[in-house]
Parts: C-alpha cells; sequence; structure tokens
C-alpha cells in the first residue's frame, strides 16, 4: 500500500507545479499590482511604494518570484498578505476553518438524509413518495444557491418577527460566548448555509443512490438470494446497499478540495466568514501571495483526495487490488 | 431468339418491411418526445426564447430608462383597470402614480390619479425607446405602451425607478444566450483538444490530460474569481459579457475533452478508420470527417447539461457582482437587488424574486431537456 501511495504521489508533482505555475502566471497576468492602490495616495511617496516593492520582491522577474515563492512553500512559508502584512496562514487560516466547517457539517446532513431517501427511493421506484422526491430533487438541483439562501434568510427572518424565535440571519455567531456555549451558538448559526448547501448534494447524491441500487437490485445474484428466501432487509443492506455505495464511497476523497473552496456564493449571501468573501476582498487588491498559497493548498487537497478515493475504492472493491 | 422472362408480376405498392429503418436522429427524436418531462423542458425552453428573442418589442421600455425629474423609485405593479367607472367592460386602462406620504405611516406610498384616464395602447410607438429589430432595423414599434406621463410597470420598478419587466426581458436576452454561447465554445475546445489526443496518443495525450487535470485541480470558484481579477473591475460591461463567456469555456472544456478522448480511443482501432487511411486521407480529415459525428450523441448529450451549470454559475457571478454589471441586466445581477434592498425589500417588493424563479425555471428545463436526451441516446431505455 505504501509504495502504491508514493506512486500516485509523485505522479502528481507535475500537476501540482503546472497547476501552480497557472495560477501564478494568470494572477501576474493582471496589469499592474498591489501598490497600484497606494499609487493614487498622494501622501505615499514614490520612494515608499518602491520600498514596498523592493520589500515583496515585485521588481524580480517573474519566474524568480515563483520559484522563490514555491521554495517558501514545500517548506511551509505560504508568504505574506500585502494588504494586511500578516503571513498568508494566519490570514486565511480561520477562514479556511470556518469554510471546513460549513462542509463537514452540510456533508453529514447530506449523507443523512440522502441515503436512506435514495434507498427508499429505489426499494419503491415510481411510486408516489417516489415521484415527490424526484420532483423535490429537480427542484434541489435546479434553485441557484444563492437564491435559495436568500429565500431561507427571508423566512427566519419572518420567524422571528411572527414568532420571536432567536433565529441566525448572518454571521458566524452572536456574541462573546466560550466554550460550549459558543461551539452550541456556531452550530446553530452554521445550519442554515449548511442546509443550503446540503439540498444540492442531497439531490444528485440521493438520485445516484437510486439509480445505483435500481441497477444492482436488478442483477442476477439479488434475484438468486430472494428465491433462496433471504429477508428484504438483509438482502437489502448486506448485499444491494453494499455494492451500490462502492462509487460513493469512492467519490468521498473528492470532498477533500471542497473542504478549502466551500460553497463560496452561499458563504457571501450569508456573511459566513469562509474563505470565499475572503478571497472577493482580495480580487480587488492583487494580493498575489494569498491567492496562489490557497489555491497551491486546494491543490494540494485535491491530490490527496484522489489518493485517498483510491485508496476507499481499494478497501471497498474486493475486485480492486493495488500492489 | 427468345425474349428476356418478362420481370415476375409484383403486388402495387412497396413491400415494406414491419418498420422502415430510421436514422439514429430520426429513433432519438422520437424517443425524445415521448418523455413527457423533456417535451415540458423544451416547451418552456421555446417559450422562453422566443419571448427573449422579441425582447424588444415586448418591453414596453429600454434597458435603463429612468428619470432624475420625477423620481419613482419601488412602483409596485401598475393595477390595470378593466372595467370603467360604471362598470361595463372597456378598453384596458390605468392611471398615473402620485407620490405622496401616508398620514399614518409616515411612509412614501403611490396613489393613483384617478383625474387622467390612460388607455394602453397595442403596437405603440415610442420614440424614447426606439431599437434595431434583429441589430439591423431601426424601429420604434413596442407591443404595448402608454402615453407619457403615465407609465406602465408590470411588475414594478426598481430603486431607480426602472421598469422591472422590460429589465427582465432585456436580461434574458443575456441570462439565456450566454449559457447557450459558452457551451458551444466549450464543446467545440472540448472536441478539438479531446480529438488531437486521442487520436494522436503519445506525448501530445498525455500533455494535453495532464492539462485537464491540472484545471479539475483547481476549484472552479477560485479560477473564475483568478481570471476575472485579470481584468479590472471596471471595465467596459459589453466586453464583460465576452469575458465571461470566455472564462467559462475555458474552464469547462475539460469534461467534454475527456468523454471526446475515450470514444476516440475506442474507434480509432475500427476498420472503416484504417480503410480510410489507406485511402490516402490524411489525420484531419479522419478526425473531423469520421471519428468525431460518431462522438457526436455524448457530445450533444453532455453540453445540454453544461447549460444550465453555466446559467447558474453567470447568474452567480452576477449577483455577486463580478459579472454582468450595471446598466446591463442579467437576472442574477436584478436578483443582487434583493440582497442588497434588506428584508423590508421581499416583504414589500416581492417582485425583485421573479429574476430568481426564472432562473430556476429555465435551468429546470435545460435539466429535463438534458435528461431527456441522454435518455433518448440510450439505446437501452428504447420504447
Amino acid at each position: 500500500m505504501l509504495p502504491f501511495i508514493f506512486r500516485r504521489l509523485l505522479q502528481f508533482v507535475p500537476t501540482f507545479l503546472l497547476g501552480t505555475v497557472l495560477i501564478f502566471a494568470i494572477v501576474q497576468l493582471a496589469p499592474g499590482d498591489f501598490t497600484d492602490i497606494l499609487r493614487e495616495n498622494p501622501l505615499i511617496k514614490p520612494e515608499q511604494r518602491q520600498l514596498l516593492i523592493e520589500r515583496y520582491g515585485l521588481d524580480k522577474p517573474v519566474v524568480t518570484q515563483y520559484f522563490s515563492w514555491l521554495a517558501r512553500f514545500v517548506q511551509g512559508d505560504l508568504g505574506t498578505s500585502f494588504a494586511e502584512n500578516r503571513p498568508v496562514w494566519e490570514v486565511i487560516a480561520p477562514r479556511v476553518g470556518n469554510s471546513m466547517i460549513l462542509v463537514l457539517l452540510s456533508t453529514l446532513i447530506t449523507y443523512l438524509v440522502a441515503i436512506p431517501l435514495g434507498v427508499f427511493s429505489a426499494l419503491r421506484p415510481y411510486s408516489f413518495p417516489d415521484r415527490v422526491f424526484s420532483i423535490l430533487t429537480y427542484f434541489g438541483l435546479g434553485i441557484p444557491s444563492f437564491f435559495f439562501m436568500l429565500l431561507v434568510m427571508y423566512g427566519m427572518v419572518k420567524l422571528k418577527q411572527n414568532f420571536g424565535w432567536n433565529v441566525p440571519i448572518s454571521g458566524k455567531s452572536s456574541g462573546d460566548f466560550t466554550g460550549w456555549r459558543y461551539a452550541l451558538d456556531v452550530f446553530i448559526f452554521a445550519l442554515p448555509p449548511s442546509i443550503v448547501i446540503a439540498l444540492r448534494a442531497i439531490s444528485s447524491e440521493s438520485r445516484f443512490i437510486r439509480g445505483q441500487m435500481l441497477e444492482v437490485m436488478g442483477q442476477d445474484y439479488i434475484r438468486t438470494a430472494k428465491a433462496k428466501g433471504l429477508g428484504m432487509n438483509n438482502m437489502v443492506y448486506k448485499h444491494a446497499f453494499r455494492n451500490a455505495v462502492v462509487p460513493l464511497v469512492a467519490g468521498i476523497g473528492g470532498l477533500l478540495p471542497g473542504v478549502i473552496s466551500g460553497a463560496g456564493f452561499v458563504e457571501v449571501t450569508y456573511s459566513w466568514p469562509g474563505l470565499t468573501p475572503k478571497l472577493l476582498e482580495v480580487l480587488t487588491t492583487k494580493d498575489l501571495y494569498i491567492f496562489v498559497s490557497v489555491t497551491a493548498l486546494s491543490v494540494l487537497l485535491y491530490i490527496v483526495g484522489n489518493i485517498i478515493s483510491d485508496i476507499l475504492l481499494g478497501m471497498v472493491d474486493p475486485r480492486i487490488r493495488y500492489n | 431468339m427468345s425474349q428476356a422472362a418478362s420481370p415476375p408480376q409484383i403486388t402495387k405498392g412497396r413491400r415494406r418491411s414491419s418498420k422502415d429503418s430510421q436514422s439514429l436522429w430520426q429513433v432519438v427524436w422520437s424517443q425524445f418526445l415521448r418523455h413527457p418531462l423533456a417535451r415540458f423542458g423544451m416547451w418552456i425552453l421555446g417559450i422562453f426564447f422566443t419571448v427573449s428573442f422579441l425582447g424588444q418589442f415586448i418591453a414596453p421600455y429600454g434597458l435603463n430608462e429612468y428619470s432624475t425629474e420625477v423620481r419613482v423609485p419601488w412602483t409596485p405593479p401598475s393595477k390595470i383597470h378593466w372595467t370603467d367607472e360604471k362598470g361595463s367592460l372597456s378598453r384596458p386602462f390605468l392611471y398615473p402614480l402620485k407620490r405622496q406620504v401616508n398620514n399614518e405611516t409616515f411612509r412614501d406610498e403611490y396613489v393613483e390619479d384617478k383625474t387622467q384616464k390612460t388607455y394602453i395602447e397595442f403596437f405603440h410607438h415610442r420614440p424614447e425607446s426606439s431599437y434595431r429589430f434583429l441589430g439591423v432595423i431601426p424601429t420604434d414599434l413596442h407591443l404595448f405602451g402608454v402615453q407619457e406621463p403615465t407609465k406602465i410597470y408590470l411588475m414594478g420598478s426598481d430603486d431607480l425607478g426602472r421598469d422591472w419587466f422590460s429589465r427582465l426581458l432585456y436580461g434574458s436576452q443575456i441570462s439565456l444566450s450566454l449559457g447557450v454561447i459558452a457551451a458551444l465554445l466549450t464543446i467545440g475546445l472540448g472536441m478539438v483538444m479531446g480529438g488531437i489526443a486521442g487520436y494522436f496518443g503519445g506525448w501530445i495525450d498525455t500533455l494535453i490530460m495532464r492539462l485537464v487535470e491540472v484545471l479539475s485541480s483547481i476549484p472552479g470558484v477560485f479560477l473564475l474569481l483568478t481570471i476575472r481579477a485579470i481584468f479590472p473591475n471596471d471595465i467596459n460591461p459589453v466586453l464583460i459579457f465576452y469575458i465571461i463567456t470566455g472564462i467559462l469555456a475555458v474552464i469547462g472544456w475539460g469534461g467534454i475533452a475527456r468523454v471526446v478522448r475515450s470514444q476516440i480511443l475506442s474507434a480509432k482501432e475500427q476498420d472503416y478508420v484504417q480503410a480510410a487511411r489507406a485511402l490516402g486521407a490524411n489525420d484531419p480529415r479522419i478526425i473531423g470527417q469520421h471519428l468525431l459525428p460518431n462522438t457526436a450523441s455524448f457530445i450533444i448529450v453532455a453540453g445540454s447539461l453544461l447549460i444550465p451549470g453555466y446559467i447558474l454559475e453567470e447568474s452567480a457571478l452576477s449577483f455577486i457582482g463580478v459579472g454582468i454589471t450595471e446598466p446591463y441586466a442579467s437576472w442574477g445581477n436584478m436578483l443582487s437587488l434583493a440582497y442588497s434592498g434588506g428584508f423590508e425589500t421581499i416583504d414589500n417588493r416581492a417582485w425583485v424574486l421573479i429574476p430568481g424563479v426564472l432562473i430556476t425555471v429555465v435551468v429546470l428545463a435545460w435539466q429535463f431537456v438534458g435528461d431527456g436526451l441522454r435518455d433518448a441516446f440510450d439505446p437501452r431505455r428504447r420504447t
């Protein structure tokens, strides 16, 4: 197993390098740089601007900048944010953590709902509940996530006005709590955006599970088991379900990059302090290292996620063996 | 010499087999039509595209018409009266609105000024919002309208006093077309790259597939925002349309390329390709005339499922302000008014949510059509 992982990692090294080069090139393509904003400001003298430029190495050729960034990145230094004059890691770490909260919560909700829903729909295909769920999943896939978030927020406001409940409207938490109360508070605030994110995932996953289950249930070995008198529960959960979710398990690794990117537009709408709102801010200031380092991180996570998917697939599917 | 035997008598009318053999497209079409959802989706799309095409004619006002002297922000939808004072049916008419402060709530409200009755005119000429039909024929004919100073707001107005209904129509032109154009670009790019990769193999194949992998390893939102950041924030709004289309296409071609490549890899070794080569066809000809048309079914299905995704992405970008900007309208753009106006907006001015509903309907319709096409092309699902 270990040599396999090592080999896969090596295969991904060119991808990582190419990806970071691409992002670096794209960001450098933007005319001007961070100090442009300062140019407008009459209080800042040109010499001070020049000092800044030299300090951040913006006057060196692009290739040199890339390699010096790369050298520092592999040692764990993600660079310095121009706008805030802090290490990039300090700037984005809390944001990444926040996005991760949303992603983990929404993934939990997704699988808790989608799996029973998919299995139920597969066991009673084309029945009335199945059709109702089908329509709901179509809506879940069709509605824009930010629009749905808007409607949910509106619904919460209405709830608050009419019933006086203390419902979260936006942001991460409502005050200074510590310890358990803080965790509970953040959890309640994280619920609305997580549910909205989960909706789209539930729609696609439950349809996928339903399709997989239907395909598996049509197989001969299931028919044999039924003919031999195996009970429904046993058959479904022990045999059909395990085979149907093989691709699902393999797909879990794909969620890892999502941890960083979160569900951007929902975060922006709900004012949840995740990564995407930060990126939007950074758009205007052309804070080079934030862009590049964050993207490099997510490429890394994509690679790791891919490898995890392969390992999980190998574990779950006995037909696949890596040696 | 004996005469040639006369041909045996053939019964009148051609002998037909029990079913005339149909071409692939005929089969697909008839299968598609058997899908009620797909038919429904097609009708919806047909209506939307037709209305959008005639948008400048159907809209009573232009894209960005508001007056700074007579400010009418947030006008409610106009009440159209069908019966006059005596209670009998008459031509539809409405009254101009006056702004006044409500004595109880101390807020602005709009009251009808019943002294001036203005009839709605159909096929009304309105020189202030003249346009070029199909971009060529200058005209100022509109489906309906009213004489100034009355204004007809079928769906109310926004904070500047612009007619929401007109902006919805203009927005539909952008929102609907952008998805389709971006999808076509993506398909084109994907076909070319996938075709080259699959056909030539070797290092070209590896290079292109690496590129696809790199593009898919960077989260979509990041790439979108990063590429968008290349261009200055306050760029000419018309250019933004093309830029967004281009960005969407450049990010999305990977999926199509992969599908095309695998199709070509499996088709490459078939006999007809060898025969073509033996007859002297050069490589582009083989790729373009033989291999790529065989991938058509997959491409059509994949493409039709791309479009709703692109519509959603464009509206999301416009919603947060980095997509289509003022003064042009796009449905995502218009929805951001609901967000920035606060929740009182949704209470009192529910019409700001209409663009979101429209986006959902169009995306749903495309998904129905895409699913229908996928089932129609699937040989295992023939009914």
